[in-house]
């Protein structure tokens, strides 16, 4: 066995993104510098623009990354100490963490087969304390968000859309984040939407929270020297926006390659594993690609010596974190996303991912099934 | 040679266009293509969030200040939020600070859920420490001194003040990098020291930044966990927590003028002495007394004025880009009255007068001795015009 195998395929490949779009970026880089204004400038203003645009929302407002984008939201709501948020416990630990710094406290409810939180579920966790409600679109794709919307309206609850992985996916034609009070999407690097660090934006169709937003990102100030409420320091940078800027215009073409690696993927590989499948209701953006399948764990070592990086989005669910051992939940808790968490495995998908090295994973993991040595247990 | 102003929000939009002026960062970064050569290797090597550049800024922060530990973070506010939160201050304790500073000294510790106890200043705009004991009540858990305008505050007072009461220290010095109290950094003296890389700082990024330096080892591990959402590896969560981290990139523009900080400081300075021996001779002007085992680094360079809102507009329409740093106590502040903390106009008599007098020149390394002379020529003409109107 090969320790440090050349690696063929890289989960994430920026470098290869950049070299596409460098000139651009350097222009641009060039153009603010000269100006010499980095913080809140007309730059980001063009940016939350075009992010309104494309999202199909009357406004969009940068901050600091999209834990902050869900925090700042929480706090726009008026949700604090004593209030209880309803989300799935498969995401990424930024979702519940958020919901912790608001003061409130996270309600775990379990997940279908599309990663996302089962609706069906919801209702039965709803308390006299519960403010909200977090749909995270998993993976990029679009959680059920007519249902969610419907019990939300019946019980008064706020519904802010965790779009962290999903920009561009559309629901019933509808473009995430445009269907709860807000949208929260981050701008991290390995986003299909990223800029080179830590960066994210908020969307909303409601002026009263799109003015509070304004605020709380920038200290609670109406203007320069006189501040309405403490707030946060929670900006998107310039130089991150015009990234944005740029990278915005390539989008459509780049979330189009996912769902096509997404339908090479799927179409040579079910029957070998589990291969997530479009609900009628949407048109995802496949952030992450993930599989199911038995020796998980052995499957992710021999794609590796092969030269093939693979992730698992997460092995540890959020209630099973040490973090979340004060909420009281156990093992057991959550049966569908504690299977999940134990044979999901994340493939490569990146625009930039040439259908030869698709073949290459899709190859590797046939002959990895079909070496004898592995037997398939039965679903 | 005038440039726009439009670093924050509204505030710069409305000022003329002054061509001497606090923004400098056009002329800061004109070698920035060197910046692009190193970002660029970062972007191919996908090193964007806690990457080796802000190892190499944090050794480089540690070297200068002598501090054992330094924590890059995402703002200088961020510094004495997660600071508070790493020293398990929150709900229904009280930090003491000072009621003449920048909102974030008051937003960070009502983010962190605690209340803000203020204390008036002395002539020095720093808090006064005098006044410190009798403000300590049972919930007090932390002093937050802010070293205003690049001059640490008395430090030898008020760590023998925590000291007694068993208090912790959280510095704000976001305004004094590279300054010395008595041969000792800001920052060093407290449990924690928070600064900032703002744009507008003596040590600056490309967009918001900011670092936090301690000398305990469980105070870094908090933080380090405190700011990278509680992670101790890529999937284990011991704390629920934030996200608040130095960009690789903007660890990489700090980097690169980290080798020009003692020009910058001793830029500031040099132009401050200037500053303070022409402008000591106009009678409607006070300037600070200078002590010389302080090393004060002049992040703004403020006077105090006659009349001053009429000579920062006579300023501004001679292209001098003269601002006021602030001219509203924070007890005195619409989010004040909001929470209900009581205080009113003449609690903090010190505070409240200088904020009607205050003026801030700018002193920046890009200040020629030539357009200095030309700041005290017209506030020279202003008051001389003033007289004769008289």
């Amino acid at each position: 066995m090969n320790p440090n195998p050349e690696i063929k395929v890289k989960f994430v490949d920026l470098g290869a993104q950049y070299k596409i779009l460098k000139d651009e970026i350097i222009k641009k880089f060039d153009e603010i510098s000269s100006k010499g204004a980095y913080i809140l400038t007309d730059e980001l203003k063009k940016f939350e623009k075009n992010f309104a645009d494309y999202c199909k929302v009357k406004y969009a407002i940068g901050v600091g990354n999209g834990t902050d984008a869900l925090f700042l939201s929480l706090r726009a709501l008026g949700i604090r100490q004593g209030d209880e948020v309803i989300t799935a416990p498969n995401s990424f630990i930024a979702t519940a963490g958020a919901i912790v710094a608001a003061g409130a406290k996270p309600v775990f409810v379990d997940v279908k087969d599309d990663y996302n939180i089962n609706p069906d579920l919801i209702k039965q966790a709803i308390t006299p304390k519960t403010k909200a409600i977090i749909p995270v679109h998993l993976t990029g794709r679009p959680a059920d968000m007519d249902t969610i919307l419907i019990i939300a309206r019946k019980h008064g609850l706020y519904v802010i859309e965790d779009a962290a992985q999903a920009i561009g996916a559309r629901y019933k034609g509808k473009r995430v984040g445009s269907l709860g009070s807000t949208g929260c999407f981050s701008l991290h690097p390995l986003k299909n939407l990223h800029v080179h660090g830590d960066g994210g934006i908020i969307t909303t169709n409601n002026k009263e929270l799109y003015e509070k937003l304004l605020k709380l990102r920038n200290h609670g100030l109406k203007n320069r020297d006189e501040c309405d409420f403490w707030g946060y320091n929670s900006r998107l940078d310039s130089i991150q926006a015009a990234i944005g800027n740029i990278k915005l215009e390539y989008l459509g073409d780049w979330n189009k390659r996912h769902r096509e690696i997404a339908v090479m993927y799927r179409k040579n590989l079910s029957g070998v594993v589990t291969v997530p499948v479009d609900k009628e209701f949407e048109e995802p953006v496949y952030h992450n690609f993930i599989i199911q399948g038995d020796k998980r764990d052995e499957l992710q070592k021999y794609l590796l010596e092969r030269g093939i990086e693979t992730k698992i989005h997460y092995p540890i669910p959020i209630h099973l974190q040490e973090a979340a051992s004060s909420l009281g939940y156990k093992e057991r808790d959550f049966l569908v996303c504690e299977a999940q968490a134990k044979r999901i495995l994340s493939l490569p998908i990146y625009p930039e991912l040439t259908d030869g090295q698709v073949n290459m994973v899709i190859k590797a993991i046939k002959s990895f099934y079909s070496n004898k040595n592995i037997k398939m247990s039965k679903k | 040679m005038s440039v726009k102003h439009s670093f924050l929000p509204q505030q710069y939009d409305e000022t003329a266009k002054p061509s001497i002026n606090h923004n400098y960062l056009k002329e800061q970064f004109a070698d920035y293509k060197k910046i692009f050569k190193e970002i660029e290797k970062l972007v191919q090597k996908c090193d964007f969030t806690l990457g080796r550049p802000v190892e190499e800024f944090e050794k480089n922060i540690a070297k200068l200040t002598g501090a054992k530990y330094v924590i890059g973070v995402g703002s200088g506010t961020d510094a004495l939020f997660l600071s508070l939160k790493a020293l398990g201050i929150g709900e229904g304790d009280e930090v003491i600070t000072t009621p003449y500073t920048f909102h974030a000294t008051i937003g960070a510790i009502v983010a962190a859920g605690a209340r803000p106890v203020f204390v008036d200043i002395n002539e020095d705009y720093n808090i006064n420490p005098e006044l410190i004991e009798q403000a300590i009540t049972a919930k007090t858990k932390a002093i937050l001194p802010v070293h205003w305008s690049g001059l640490c505050c008395n430090m030898d007072k008020i760590m023998a003040i925590a000291k007694k009461h068993g208090l912790y220290v959280v510095e704000d010095a976001c305004h004094t990098i590279n300054a010395k109290y008595k041969n000792k950094s800001p920052g060093t003296f407290g449990t924690t020291g928070c600064f900032s890389l703002h744009p507008l700082k003596n040590l600056n990024a490309w967009g918001d930044g900011g670092f936090v330096v301690t000398n305990s080892k469980d105070v870094h591990d908090k933080l380090v966990l405190l700011r990278n959402h509680g992670l101790i590896n890529r999937d284990e969560c011991v704390l629920h927590a934030y996200n608040s981290r130095l960009d690789s990139i903007q660890a990489i523009v700090a980097n690169h003028l980290f080798k020009k900080i003692e020009h910058i400081t001793n830029s500031r300075i040099r132009n401050a002495r200037f500053f303070d021996q022409e402008l000591a001779k106009i009678p409607e002007i006070t300037v600070s007394k200078r002590d010389p085992a302080i090393k004060q680094v002049f992040h703004i360079y403020v006077i105090r004025a006659k009349d001053r809102d009429k000579l920062q507009q006579y300023l501004i329409q001679n292209d001098i880009d003269a601002k006021v740093h602030y001219p509203i106590p924070m007890h005195l502040q619409p989010a004040a009255k909001a929470k209900k903390w009581k205080y009113k106009k003449g609690d903090f008599p010190v505070a409240e007068a200088i904020c009607k007098s205050v003026l801030s020149l700018p002193v920046h390394e890009f200040i020629t001795r030539e357009q200095q002379k030309y700041v005290v020529k017209k506030i020279k003409e202003f008051y001389n015009e003033s007289k004769s109107r008289d």
